[in-house]
């Protein structure tokens, strides 16, 4: 693994309880901001959650497309899978705990099923060459803010924009295809177990295509382990006759030192994503972005007025209705931002980052418009049209995610010749 | 010894900085090639890539969010 200076036991435990107290302080004060939605409390400790596990395992959506095309690693992509199959499984005992019959024409409550159409295949080819534009994708910008990235917060700001053009031309996509697009959810056809047996394959296929892509790119079929230098202080590694201290030590700089595999940040993924499924709803990022970014342009004057339509569905579908500036869905997307800082911070990692060249702002601004856009065609970005669709046993989330591919491609193309 | 500082830099750039690099000049047996990244994604991407061209790579942690890697011939 990589070689890097064990910080002492003492200094690195207070650094954990400062900045997890720190943070879980901060949040129960907001959570009193918004008196009378407990979910706020809740969801503010699965954002930190969140935001935590995707920086210790430097997961990321648009990478993982990404590689595939820039140089056939699916290092990441494997991750994903894993955490679709993980959170699929949890999906299915959810949905059927709610709905026991599917096939009687109800959707369960709350599944990312959304109609599928035209616009969320463009919807996808837009988010996925903005993500690699960007170097991210929504919730990989979240994240990266929380470890100091000024190009992250820079696209988010594209996304935000990007929302509210979406949210100006809403009506217009619904009537041209949303509306007449049917949803097509695998249990209605072939009950849960039906379901879970497509998206069981479609994942098993998945995975062969990723590895037959990094075994036509030559990659190492383990990656290479890569020896600390020179400089390296002690390795990771406890030597025998080691003390109870030490040993807690070594433990403890695995998660919070060491970056983790894709692996191991997928299955916490899905399993923090089963989670939030048990406590309201599965994970999302882009309708509340969506919600403040409306609001923002009612406030100047220029809302897109009511939208048709998007209050009947379910995902991340844009949200017109005004309510608290403060929701529960806020505090876990500010809460990803948070527990990112918090990985960062316990690693050593953070810094602020700021590109040498002032394009990459440009470029970054623009794949954050591309996003927002797009996400609004589909109801949803890399996480609540796709992470949190295919366990819902939608279709939608398998269309998006080819529709991803394919802009993940185009943007690689685009990339190479803005080097 | 040559360096390449890419710091600052936003997804994949380090990478494909690093790889553009040796395409350009390949390394001549025992030639080291120095990248300075501050983008933790590049710790498991460039040595991956450029395991594939024939080179291996050491890290060095440096600090405050920074790392070196060092490139050099396999077998060197």
């Amino acid at each position: 693994m990589n070689g890097r200076r064990e910080p002492p036991v003492v200094s690195l435990a207070a650094g954990a309880i400062a900045a997890l107290g720190a943070t879980l302080v901060a949040g129960v004060l907001w959570a009193h901001a918004a008196p009378g939605d407990p979910r706020t409390g809740v969801f503010w400790a699965f954002g930190v959650a969140l935001g935590f596990v995707l920086q210790r395992s430097r997961f990321c959506f648009a990478s993982a497309f990404r590689d595939l095309f820039l140089f056939g690693s699916g290092r990441i992509m494997r991750g994903i899978l894993a955490g679709l199959a993980v959170a699929s499984a949890g999906f299915a005992l959810l949905m059927w705990r709610m709905v026991p019959d599917p096939t009687l024409g109800m959707v369960a409550p709350e599944a990312h099923a959304v109609p599928l159409g035209l616009h969320l295949v463009l919807g996808g080819i837009l988010f996925g060459v903005g993500m690699v534009l960007a170097g991210g994708c929504v919730s990989g910008s979240l994240y990266r803010i929380g470890e100091g990235y000024v190009a992250s917060a820079v696209a988010l700001m594209g996304i935000l924009a990007g929302l509210g053009a979406g949210a100006h031309t809403w009506n217009f996509w619904w009537r041209a295809s949303i509306a007449r697009s049917p949803v097509v959810w695998l249990p209605a056809a072939g009950g849960y177990v039906g379901g879970l047996a497509v998206t069981f394959a479609l994942l098993a296929v998945a995975y062969v295509l990723v590895v037959w892509r990094e075994t036509r790119a030559g990659l190492p079929a383990a990656p290479s382990p890569v020896a600390p230098g020179p400089a390296a202080g002690s390795s990771l590694a406890a030597p025998s006759g080691a003390g109870l201290l030490d040993r807690l030590a070594v433990a403890l700089a695995a998660v919070l030192v060491r970056g983790w595999s894709p692996t191991a940040g997928g299955v916490a993924l899905g399993v923090l994503n089963v989670w939030l499924y048990l406590a309201h709803m599965p994970w999302g990022v882009t309708g509340e972005l969506s919600r403040w970014a409306i609001g923002v342009l009612e406030i100047a004057g220029v809302g897109p007025g009511p939208l048709q339509g998007a209050g009947t569905l379910s995902g991340c579908a844009l949200v017109g209705t005004r309510g608290p500036w403060i929701s529960h869905a806020l505090t876990l997307d500010v809460g990803m931002v948070a527990g990112a800082f918090a990985g960062a911070l316990l690693a050593g990692e953070f810094r602020i980052r700021r590109p040498a060249e002032r394009r990459r702002y440009v470029q970054a601004l623009a794949g954050g418009l591309l996003m927002g856009y797009g996400a609004s065609l589909a109801m949803g970005c890399t996480i609540g049209a796709f992470f949190s669709a295919i366990p819902s046993l939608a279709l939608n989330g398998w269309v998006f995610a080819a529709a991803l591919a394919l802009g993940a491609r185009v943007g690689v193309s685009v990339i190479r010749r803005i080097a | 010894m040559r360096t390449l500082d890419v710091r600052g830099e936003i997804c994949p750039y380090p990478m494909m900085k690093t790889v553009e690099v040796l395409r350009q000049t390949p390394l001549e047996e025992a030639a080291v090639l120095e990248v300075l990244t501050d983008h933790p994604p590049a710790l498991e991407s460039i040595p991956l890539y450029v395991s594939t061209m024939g080179y291996r790579c050491t890290i060095d942690d440096v600090g405050g969010g920074t790392w070196r890697i060092r490139i050099t011939r396999a077998g060197c």
